[in-house]
Parts: C-alpha cells; sequence; structure tokens
C-alpha cells in the first residue's frame, strides 16, 4: 500500500510539472493560432456539416466531392473544414456555434434535418450566410436552400434498368416515403416503363439515409423475390454490394461507383455540387452572395448521369443519350402526361404535366410501382 | 504470473488520487496519440477547455449536452447499485420523450406553465413502465434483464420511427414543411422550460431538475429502508429472502425507479431542448448507453453522476469542435475512448491490487494450498489478521 | 474386537492400495492424522465415517489432488509420488467425485476421449464407449450430450472415464447421495463386476446398510484417524456404528445441572406431517411432526442430506412447505413468507451464515437489524434511524462479546466465531419463543464452541424452545432434552436423553431400525 501511494504521488508529481510547462506553451501556440484566425491572407472560411461520415460512398462522400473542389478552384482566397457524423438534435447547434467562432463565414449543412438548427443559427448570426441542402424555402435574408432535380437523372437511370431486366422485375431499396424519394421513385419507374411497359418497380422502405446493414438486407430480400436489377435512394452503396453478391445489376444514386462495382453497374443518378459550392463561396469572397433557393437541374450540370457500365448495350445508350439531350432542349418533361396512378386514376392527362407544386409534396405513386407510399 | 487481489480497505486517499492520476495519465497518452497524428496536442487541449467551458455560451451548451445524460446516468447508477443490469435507459428515454411529449401537445395549449409537471409525470411513468417489463420478467421468470431490457431498446426506437414516420399520429406534423419531410409537431411554447441565467450561463431547467433528483436518489438509497432493502438484496439475496425482505419487490422498485429516471430524461429532452418527437436526432444520440458509461465513472454515486454528465458532455461537445479535416473523426472517438478507458482503468486500481509472483512452482504450491482452504475447511472467509494463506498481507 | 483385522494379512498379499501414516493439515484444522489405509485388489472396500471424519481428504490425496504433509503411498508394494490428478490416472487411479466433472455441451464419447492420449475417430471413441459399458453394465448412448443426461447417467459417464483409463483403482465419493434406490442397486452390480476383474474399488459412504450390502471390507474413520479394519462378513451394522460415532462422549457437567426445567405443558414450536421439496425439487421432507416446548432443546441429529436443512427452511417459511402444518404456540401459520415466521417470533439459525444468515459485505450493525429494520426504533416512516441502528449495534457487541474494530465493519471480515455470534446476538436478541439452530457449531473454533453453546442453553433457561439440528452427536447429548433422528426426510426414531445410546443413534442415523435393538446389542457383545 505505501509503495504504491508512494509511487501515485511521483506520477502525480511528474504530471503536474508537465502540464506546467505545457500552459506556458500554450499560450505561445494561442498566439500563433490567434493570427492564423486574424485571416490576414484574406482566405474566407466555410463550412460543411454533413450528417454522415464523408466515407459512405454515397450522399456525404458526394459533398465532400464538391467541398474539394471548391478548395481546389479556389486555392488560397478559401479555408475549408467539416464536421462529419452530426446527429440532428442539439448538438447540430453547438457544432454550428463552434463553426462561428471558428470564422467561417458561410457553413453549407447537408441534411434535412440540421434545418431548425440552421434557421436560429441564422437569425443569431446575420453575418454568416448558411445554406440548406434540400431544406425548406424560407424568409430570412441569410439563409438559402439549394437541391438538384434528381428525377430527371432518375428518369435516365431508370431507362437502362428497365433495358436490363429479364425477370421484369427492379428492386428498388427507398429511404423515407417522403414527397423527394417518391417523386425519385416515380420518375425512375417511368424511365423503366419507357423501355420496358410491364416491368415492376418493388419498393422498400428502410426509414434511414444511413444504415449499410438495413439496405443492404433489403436489396437481399428484393433480390430472393425475384429482382434482377437493383436500384437505391439512401447514402450508402450498400444495395450495390447485395447486387455484386448476387450477380444481378445496379444503379447507383449520389456518387459515381463505377470503379468499385464495374461487372454490375449500369448507371447512377449524381449530383454535382462543386460548382454550385465554388459558385457561393465565391459570392462570398466578392461579396455580392445572394439568399436563393436553387434547384439544380441536368441542363445546369448541376445533376447527371455517372459513365456506364459494361451492361448496358449500345442500342440502350444512344437512346438514353438521346432523352437527355431532350430534357436539356426542354422538350421532354418527365413528368409529362399522360400519367396514372397505381388506382389507375388519371394524374395528368395527355399534353399536360403534373405541376410543379405537386411534384413537391408527391404522396402517390405511379403505375407500374409495388409498394406502400406511406411507407412499409 | 500477476494477479489482482480484491482491496480489503479501499482507503478514501487512494479514492481521490486515482481518479486524478488517471486522468492526468489519460492526458499524455491522448498528446501521443494527437501528436502521432500530426496535430499540435497542446493547441487540441486548449481548445477543448476553450469549446467546453471557457469561451462564449461553451459551458452552456455543455450543460445542455449534459442535461439528458444527466438523467441516463441516474437510471443506469440506481439499478446497477442492486445489481440489477438495466441496459434499457435508452429505450425508457424514449418512452418517455413520446408520453411527456403527448401531454405536452394534448394540454400544452390549455394548461399553460403549469403542464411541465404533468410532463414529467407523464416521463416517468412511461419510462417506469417500460422498464418495469424487463423488471416483472426477471421477477416471476428469472430471464436476464440485460437482454431483454436491451431489446425492448430496439422496440422503443421503432415505436417512435412509427409514430412519426408511419402513422397520422398526435406527435406527427401533419402540415407545412411536414408534407416535405416526416417530423414530430412542435409543442406549445408554454410547454417549454424555462432556462435560469446564472451570470452568463443559460441553465437549463432540467439540469436543475437532474441535480435534485441526483440528490433524492442519495438519500434514498444512503438513509431509507429501500435502501437498506437494496444493500442486503444486491450482497446476498438469500440473506434478503431470510430475513423477510420482498425481493421480488424491490427489484421491481428499482426497474421502476431506474426506468423513471430514464424516462423524466426523455421528458426534459422535450421540454428542454427538442420540444418535439425527433426519433431521428434521438436514435444516433445515444444517451442511454452513455449513460451506463456515466454510471460505471461516477462508481454508482448519485451524487457523482452529476459532475460525471457535465464532463462527458463537455467531452461530447469538444470532440466535435476539434473535428475537421487534419483531424478525423475517428481520432476524436479513439482519444475520447483512450480517456475513459484510463479513467475506468484507474478504477480497478483503486479496489484492486496488483500482485506479481516471481516463483512459478512456488505459486502453484500456494494455489494448490489455496483449495485446500476452500474445500477442505468448509468456512472459507480468511479471519481478520490470522492469514489463511502465505499470500495475504503486505 | 475379534472382527478387527488389522494389517494382518499384510505380510501375505502385497495390497493394491496402501497409505502408511498419511496425515494432511489445512489451516486450523488436522484432516487427516497419521491415517493407515489398504486396499486389496479385487475388493469393494467401504470407507466410512461421519461427515468430517477425513473421509474425502484421504480419497483426494489418493487421487493426486492434494499432497499429504506426511506419510507414504504404495502402489502394488512400489513407493509412488502423486503430483497432480494427472499422475494419479496415469498410475491407474481413477476418481469420481460427488459433483462431476463433465463437459456439459459435449457427447457422452467427447467426455470419455478427452484427454486421452493418441488420435481417433469420433467413431472409434463412440464404439469403444459403447463396448466399454456393455462390459461393465453401464448403458449409457455414446452420442447423448452430458446435459440430456439424468444424474444416474452421467455418473455412469464418470465411471466409465475412469475404466477407458484403465484405472485399476477406482474411488467413489458417495456415490450413491444422487442416486434413486433402484439406480444404486445397478450401481452396486457394476462395483462388484469391476472387483471380480481384479480391479480395487473405494467406496465412501455413511450409510450402513449401502455397506454392509456392496462392500467387502470397512476402513472406519473417525476425528480424522482411523479407527478399525472390518470384515463385512464378520461384523454388524451395530459395530460399524459403534466405531463410527465413538464411544467417548464428555458430557459438561455445569451445564447440565443448569439446566432449565421444561414446561412439558406448553408447546412453543409444533409441526404436523410436514412436507418440503429439496432445492431440485425433489421431496426431501416426508412427512416431519414434531412438538418443541417452553425451555426445551429438541436435538435433531442425522447425516447430512437426510432433510434437516429443509425441515429448518419449512419450518422457518424460506423455503416452500408442499404440505402439513407449522404451529406456533398452538396457532397455525400460513408459511409463505419468512417475515411471517419473524413476526410470530421464531428464530433461525442458518446453516450458511455468511450468506443466509447474514449479508457479507453489509455492516455489523446493518446485519444487526436485518429482520428488525423496518419497525420502531430502527425506522421512522420510509427513513432509516441511523442512531439507533448504531446504538443497537454498540450494545449488542458488547453484550455478545463480539471482536471487531468497529460496528460499521464489514461483517465479512470477521472470524467465523464472532460471525456466528454476530448472528447469534440478532436472533437471541429479538425476544423469541422458538429458535431454529442448524449446525451452530459448525466450523467454530473450541471456544466460539463453548460460547454458541452455553447461548443455546441461557435462552432455554429462559423459557425459549430451541430445535437444535446438528450432525454432532456428542453436542446433541450434551444439549438436548430429547433427540430425533432423521432419515430420509422422516423421524427415523425419538430418544430422551436419559437414556440416549450412541450406538443406537448411529444405528438409527444409518437407517436402520431401533426396534429390537436389545438383543441386537447383546448379540454384538458377545461377537
Amino acid at each position: 500500500m505505501k509503495r504504491s501511494a508512494a509511487l501515485a504521488a511521483l506520477l502525480a508529481g511528474s504530471l503536474l510539472l508537465g502540464a506546467c510547462g505545457k500552459a506556458d506553451e500554450d499560450k505561445a501556440t494561442d498566439d500563433t493560432t490567434n493570427s492564423a484566425d486574424g485571416a490576414a491572407d484574406g482566405a474566407v472560411k466555410a463550412a460543411w456539416i454533413y450528417v454522415g461520415p464523408t466515407t459512405d460512398g454515397g450522399w456525404t462522400t458526394a459533398h465532400d466531392n464538391g467541398r474539394k473542389a471548391v478548395e481546389e478552384a479556389l486555392g488560397d482566397k478559401v479555408e475549408t473544414t467539416f464536421k462529419e457524423n452530426i446527429p440532428e438534435g442539439p448538438e447540430v447547434a453547438a457544432v454550428i456555434e463552434d463553426l462561428v467562432k471558428d470564422g467561417n463565414k458561410i457553413i453549407f449543412a447537408t441534411s434535412f434535418g440540421f434545418g431548425d438548427a440552421m434557421k436560429a443559427a441564422a437569425e443569431k448570426h446575420p453575418d454568416v450566410k448558411f445554406e440548406h441542402a434540400t431544406g425548406i424555402p424560407n424568409d430570412i435574408k441569410n439563409f438559402g436552400t439549394y437541391f438538384g432535380a434528381g428525377e430527371e437523372s432518375l428518369y435516365l437511370s431508370g431507362m437502362a434498368a428497365g433495358a436490363a431486366t429479364k425477370t421484369g422485375t427492379i428492386g428498388f431499396v427507398a429511404p423515407f416515403p417522403i414527397p423527394e424519394v417518391i417523386r425519385h421513385i416515380n420518375a425512375y419507374a417511368l424511365g423503366v416503363q419507357s423501355v420496358n411497359p410491364d416491368a415492376v418497380v418493388k419498393v422498400v422502405w428502410v426509414n434511414s439515409w444511413f444504415d449499410p446493414t438495413v439496405e443492404r438486407q433489403s436489396a437481399e430480400s428484393l433480390i430472393a423475390g425475384g429482382a434482377d436489377v437493383i436500384a437505391n435512394g439512401g447514402d450508402s452503396p450498400a444495395p450495390g454490394e447485395a447486387a455484386k453478391a448476387a450477380g444481378v445489376a445496379w444503379t447507383g444514386y449520389d456518387s459515381d461507383q463505377s470503379k468499385d462495382f464495374a461487372e454490375v453497374w449500369l448507371t447512377a443518378a449524381i449530383y454535382d455540387w462543386g460548382p454550385y459550392y465554388t459558385k457561393q463561396v465565391q459570392s462570398v469572397i466578392d461579396g455580392d452572395w445572394a439568399k436563393g433557393d436553387y434547384y439544380g437541374n441536368i441542363a445546369d450540370g448541376f445533376t447527371d448521369l455517372a459513365p456506364f457500365g459494361s451492361r448496358v448495350d449500345a442500342d440502350t445508350k444512344a437512346k438514353i443519350e438521346a432523352k437527355k439531350q431532350e430534357i436539356i432542349d426542354g422538350t421532354f418533361n418527365v413528368f409529362g402526361g399522360p400519367i396514372m396512378d397505381q388506382a389507375g386514376t388519371e394524374k395528368a392527362a395527355e399534353g399536360e404535366a403534373v405541376d410543379f407544386g405537386e411534384q413537391m409534396s408527391m404522396a402517390w405513386f405511379v403505375k407500374g410501382v409495388d409498394g406502400n407510399p406511406e411507407g412499409n | 504470473m500477476i494477479r489482482l487481489e480484491k482491496r480489503v480497505d479501499a482507503s478514501k486517499w487512494l479514492n481521490f488520487t486515482v481518479p486524478v492520476c488517471s486522468f492526468l495519465a489519460a492526458l499524455v497518452a491522448g498528446a501521443v496519440l494527437i501528436a502521432s497524428s500530426g496535430n499540435d496536442p497542446f493547441e487540441a487541449y486548449s481548445r477543448i477547455i476553450d469549446r467546453s467551458f471557457t469561451s462564449e455560451g461553451a459551458f452552456a451548451a455543455t450543460l445542455l449536452a449534459a442535461t439528458p445524460l444527466l438523467f441516463t446516468g441516474l437510471a443506469a447508477a440506481a439499478a446497477f447499485r442492486m445489481g440489477v443490469f438495466n441496459i434499457g435507459g435508452e429505450g425508457q428515454f424514449f418512452i418517455g420523450a413520446i408520453t411527456s411529449s403527448w401531454v405536452g401537445l394534448t394540454y400544452g395549449e390549455s394548461l399553460g406553465a403549469g403542464v411541465i409537471p404533468l410532463m414529467m409525470i407523464a416521463g416517468v411513468a412511461g419510462g417506469a413502465m417500460w422498464a418495469a417489463i424487463p423488471g416483472a420478467l426477471k421477477a416471476f421468470f428469472n430471464t436476464s434483464e440485460i437482454i431483454t431490457s436491451l431489446m425492448l431498446n430496439y422496440v422503443a426506437a421503432s415505436l417512435m420511427t412509427y409514430l412519426i414516420f408511419n402513422t397520422e399520429s398526435t406527435w406527427r406534423l401533419t402540415e407545412g414543411s411536414g408534407l416535405m419531410f416526416p417530423q414530430g409537431r412542435l409543442l406549445d411554447e408554454s410547454t417549454f422550460w424555462p432556462f435560469s441565467h446564472i451570470g452568463s450561463v443559460d441553465v437549463p431547467f432540467g439540469f436543475w431538475v437532474g441535480t435534485v433528483v441526483a440528490v433524492l436518489v442519495w438519500i434514498l438509497y444512503r438513509k431509507t429502508r429501500f435502501g437498506f432493502e437494496v444493500d442486503v438484496i444486491s450482497d446476498a439475496a438469500p440473506a434478503a429472502a431470510y430475513a423477510g425482505m420482498r425481493t421480488r419487490k424491490t427489484l421491481l422498485g428499482v426497474m421502476g425507479l431506474s426506468g423513471g429516471l430514464a424516462g423524466l430524461g426523455g421528458a426534459s429532452d422535450i421540454g428542454d431542448i427538442r420540444h418535439l418527437l425527433d426519433p431521428k436526432g434521438l436514435e444516433p444520440a445515444r444517451y442511454g448507453y452513455t449513460g451506463i458509461v456515466i454510471a460505471a465513472l461516477a462508481r454508482l454515486n448519485p451524487l457523482a453522476v452529476v459532475p460525471v454528465s457535465i464532463l462527458m458532455g463537455a467531452l461530447n461537445n469538444a470532440g466535435r469542435a476539434l473535428q475537421g479535416p487534419d483531424f478525423p473523426a475517428g481520432l476524436v472517438g479513439t482519444l475520447q475512448g483512450l480517456i475513459l478507458f484510463f479513467a475506468l482503468g484507474g478504477e480497478v486500481f483503486a479496489r484492486y491490487r496488483v500482485r506479481v509472483k516471481r516463483s512459478p512452482r512456488a505459486s502453484a504450491k500456494a494455489s494448490s494450498g489455496d483449495v485446500a482452504v476452500a474445500t477442505g475447511a468448509g468456512q472459507t472467509e480468511a479471519p481478520v489478521g490470522s492469514p489463511s494463506s502465505g499470500e495475504v498481507g503486505t | 474386537m475379534a472382527g478387527v483385522t488389522r494389517d494382518e494379512t499384510a505380510g501375505i498379499l502385497i495390497p493394491a492400495v496402501s497409505m502408511r501414516g498419511i496425515t494432511k493439515r489445512f489451516p486450523g484444522v488436522v484432516a487427516n492424522d497419521s491415517v493407515d489405509f489398504e486396499v486389496r485388489a479385487g475388493e469393494v472396500h467401504a470407507l466410512l465415517g461421519e461427515n468430517g471424519a477425513g473421509k474425502s481428504t484421504l480419497s483426494n490425496i489418493l487421487a493426486g489432488i492434494y499432497r499429504p504433509d506426511e506419510g507414504q503411498l504404495f502402489l502394488n508394494g512400489k513407493l509412488v509420488e502423486l503430483n497432480s490428478p494427472r499422475s494419479a490416472i496415469e498410475h491407474g487411479i481413477g476418481m469420481v467425485h460427488q459433483h462431476f466433472r463433465l463437459v456439459q455441451t459435449f457427447s457422452v464419447a467427447e467426455n470419455v476421449a478427452l484427454g486421452l492420449p493418441g488420435r481417433f475417430s469420433k467413431r472409434e471413441a463412440e464404439d469403444r464407449v459403447a463396448a466399454l459399458g456393455e462390459r461393465f453394465g453401464l448403458p449409457v448412448d455414446p452420442r447423448a450430450l452430458i446435459w440430456q443426461l439424468s444424474v444416474g447417467e452421467q455418473q455412469r459417464v464418470e465411471i466409465l472415464k475412469s475404466l477407458e483409463r484403465e484405472a485399476r483403482v477406482l474411488i467413489l465419493d458417495e456415490p450413491t447421495a444422487v442416486l434413486t434406490p433402484p439406480e444404486a442397486e445397478v450401481l452396486f452390480e457394476t462395483l462388484r463386476t469391476m472387483a471380480a476383474e481384479g480391479r480395487s474399488v473405494i467406496f465412501i459412504s455413511h450409510k450402513l446398510d449401502e455397506v454392509m450390502a456392496v462392500s467387502d471390507r470397512v476402513t472406519v474413520l473417525r476425528d480424522a484417524t482411523d479407527v478399525g479394519v472390518v470384515e463385512v462378513s464378520e461384523t454388524t451394522p451395530r459395530e460399524l456404528a459403534r466405531l463410527m460415532v465413538g464411544r467417548d462422549v464428555v458430557f459438561n457437567a455445569e451445564d447440565t445441572l443448569n439446566r432449565a426445567t421444561v414446561d412439558w405443558e406448553r408447546v412453543v414450536l409444533q409441526t404436523v406431517d410436514l412436507r418440503a421439496n429439496d432445492d431440485r425439487g425433489n421431496p426431501a421432507l416426508n412427512g416431519v411432526s414434531l412438538e418443541l416446548h417452553a425451555g426445551e432443546i429438541l436435538g435433531v441429529c442425522g447425516v447430512s442430506g437426510n432433510g434437516q436443512r429443509e425441515l429448518a427452511e419449512a419450518i422457518c417459511a424460506s423455503r416452500g412447505r408442499t404440505g402439513g402444518q407449522v404451529l406456533v404456540d398452538g396457532e397455525t401459520t400460513i408459511g409463505k413468507d419468512p417475515r411471517e415466521m419473524i413476526r410470530r417470533r421464531v428464530s433461525h439459525i442458518p446453516e450458511d451464515r455468511l450468506h443466509t444468515g447474514l449479508a457479507a459485505s453489509v455492516s455489523i450493525e446493518d446485519n444487526l437489524v436485518l429482520k428488525a429494520y423496518r419497525a420502531h426504533p430502527f425506522s421512522l416512516g420510509p427513513l432509516l434511524r441511523r442512531r439507533s441502528i448504531r446504538s443497537n449495534a454498540i450494545q449488542l457487541v458488547e453484550q455478545f462479546g463480539v471482536k471487531a474494530p468497529g460496528t460499521s465493519t464489514s461483517t465479512r471480515l470477521l472470524s467465523g466465531g464472532n460471525v456466528q455470534k454476530v448472528l447469534l446476538a440478532r436472533e437471541f436478541s429479538s425476544d423469541p419463543v422458538a429458535v431454529v439452530a442448524a449446525s451452530p457449531t459448525r466450523g467454530l473454533d473450541v471456544g466460539s464452541i463453548e460460547t454458541v453453546r452455553h447461548l443455546l442453553l441461557e435462552a432455554a433457561r429462559r423459557g425459549v424452545g430451541v430445535l437444535l439440528i446438528t450432525e454432532d452427536l456428542e453436542e446433541a447429548l450434551a444439549l438436548s432434552d430429547r433427540i430425533l433422528v432423521m432419515y430420509e426426510g422422516r423421524v427415523a426414531g425419538e430418544v430422551s436423553r436419559d437414556e440416549a445410546d450412541l450406538t443406537e443413534l448411529g444405528l438409527l442415523m444409518g437407517g436402520r431400525s431401533a426396534v429390537g435393538s436389545g438383543a441386537q446389542q447383546t448379540g454384538g457383545s458377545e461377537s
């Protein structure tokens, strides 16, 4: 006992000495960091808040690639940082406070659930610009929103899926029964039907943006149920893993994964956040940032289709390219009539289209989708 | 051969110095880790202190982060003291959030601030009821409460998700942005628990509630018949039964208390923090599981749970503040884990002493002697001051 | 002692096992004191003795588990030294313990094959086990998993394990304790088969009938030493009982003179056809009726495991009663809860002091109010009154002479005698009408034993009825007014103190009826 006490005292003493030395050095380092914080070289600080890890291989990876594109494009003029794995809740508010304290002038948050905290922070810090991906348009002047018309590229990847299926069953691993996802599934199904009118899109909900285990299991159950093409709308490529294991085709989402999934890859609806982020940060540097609710599309280059895999034949490729051009030219509307819902009720007549407001609050599936738009 | 022996007389002095030393040791090990990742440990540490305590609003954020942990920590401590391993604080917290938000949504506008105590009661009742299920299963069918309470966490989480995502329930917002994405309905402002301002620090009402409850739990365990029964049952259940204690009743009481505390945390989450039922935010927060770590660090002492939960809240906030392109989340997690590892590791030294034995042959002989003592003499307890084998005493 | 044939044949035959002057000491106890023990090849040899006589220690030494402090072991005339159970196995000694050492999730064949030298297939192992089982009349399915087997079948696997290792000497430690009578019959048959093949079988028991039925010779141990070796064909159960129990009983004259006068009119505690099950759910108490009078000490004797523990617990309602009644002061009790018996002022001193009678880690002062903490003066509403609890403790520690550093000391830190004093202080200070004391002096040193006995006598003098359950016959004779003997969950007989005879008690404990004992006694002394 005595011996161990003496040992403990010795240890404590030496640590205290170390701590004192440390305090002095702390001051020194503080000074240097302060000068860096002062942004003497004029670099603007920009920050991103992610709900998942930057290595998710989907949604968050795509955003982080956008951040890297900003660094590359603007070089010394910008200093970026990010916070990953941030839960939706009071934690976000603390994270935003930290970022503001660190001198960030524009903060991007990339999950819907960050909205309330972003809104509150925007009101509290009027000199900082806040941008919320997939957010709800609002009237706070330093709080903008941005997203892309994923339905256009999903329609095109649906065409690739429709041409690839032999069983006529395509499985869709879907995150949440919300208008955004329902709109995407409908666009995808319409694309499928444009080349393969009898094919069915089967939907399974996983109730999460990022849950690789459940996403993979859902894909496996769809394959077991006869699906020979898998699609997904969540953040991880786990459904692609299941497709790879079973040897069935896969259309991805968010990120180009064609290299890792070459043997099963068809294509993917992807977002290129880089140009938008670069533009917004540049506008902060220039001092002419203006609030907006941006909705990018294929014509802008904001949404696009990933490179085709070897499973897509030349004929289909040509058809898809042609359709893409029609979209860019404005001669084709994904939600142009005639469109029927699952019950056979006409939602848009020949020559008309589902209007934008209806698209933004879509709660019904088109004919040919096998699933419940209210969830499992 | 190295052996751990339980200290017969864990001294008060050690109780103080060991945690302090292990904390300092954790800092040193953490510094090595940070330096090896190419970052400056001193800068990292000063940033931790700055962002969790000293900078503007930091301590308030720490207290806010500590509040739910205070309740789940108390919940775990209350159960573990009796050797009842309620791992279900997480689910009981969720249920407390569900019941208290229902009260807030239903009566918030009509009752005004008077609804706050009702929310607390509802949270306690919900959590207690949820914990009573594994409690009753253990009391009457002797099932492992570890498994059942853990499984009920998943049930509670699914229930919460169901209420928000799959039905048009009271809890769900069915207009405005609720049409874009399923989310909870915001409670009336009259149900918001008031913040008090101590100097420049905003202290959530739930934090005061938790602190008062910590004192009450401490009194319950130290000063009442109930606490006496818990002590005896946890030490020797046969003795408790022999003395006419109602073991089952006490077990149910402890589970109810533990669940009630976690449920009160759920109410505080609604009243202090979120003001709506938020399954997507609550699930990844893992308050219930962190509460178990807090209870262990606080050595199951309810009073110690208060400072430990503040430290844990600070550590969590600081962890996110540290993150960045050069300081990935994985490194932050490793650093936090390291600190906890040292803190709990120090615990081992406070309770046990390490003994190194020189000769393997001598030790073989000595240990066969131990067997003999146990089997031969019937009474295995060694009396004070009369060593029964060559190893007692230092 | 015509039947005793000590070392008579040593010169002619070389015994298979010969242990000479074996002494083994444990802290505070001499378990074997210069014991001589010999077993021939081809015989079933019983090792008979009361609990604590040293049977298990001796057999554990032979099985290589303990090393003797003194003495030598010869196998077939050669001096050997056993360092471990493994070396005993290598020398052909196998032991079947009371608690089996089998891997529950392994099959019979796997358990038997475990640790055997060489490599062989699962199929081979199964065939070998099946063949061996057939040869010795030990039928077991080699593919069955251990947990699926009954206790009797598991015992067969243990025996097969030893046989597979080619054991020439097989030790069975109280093998019938876990068996039903028909199973025991089968086992005896097997033991005789093994002996007939030239093996030596050592059979440990304290049941006279079994010893008479299965063995060729008997070595009797008493108080850590061997007191006789007899041929079964030349002895009687009576002689064995006498050897086992011993003659010399010292009565404490002072206590005898100061005995209480029993109020035979007042029955403080009565059981009528009381029944209860053991921990495994088998009937252990098969209808016990007894009456305990005010001021009386009623001894309950018997070899342990014959229902004494269940009797104490069923009376005090810490064990469920499956039938019958318990009356306190003439009033029926419900028996659902120990609290009822506490309220009726029936004190209980359980056999297991530190886990049942007391909570080991809890302080002395708390243990002293383990039953009384609910009410005045120790609590007020839901709150404990620490001050009263402490002053109660200070007073009792003083009064009962508990040696402890302080009243807040954890009870586990006390010596055995002081632990028992804490327990007695609580139980006697609660003003009981009856005390049920189970083995209250077991494991204590001489001084503590005296203290405990004095406390029991003193309680009786105050008019308390004491039910003294003990395996120590001397103690029963010294303290009791009457003695009941239990055998297989029943009262096998009752004797009053004045006419008590150790031999007769020994017979009753061994399951032999006392009827006609007079005639046998004459016959016995003539042989």
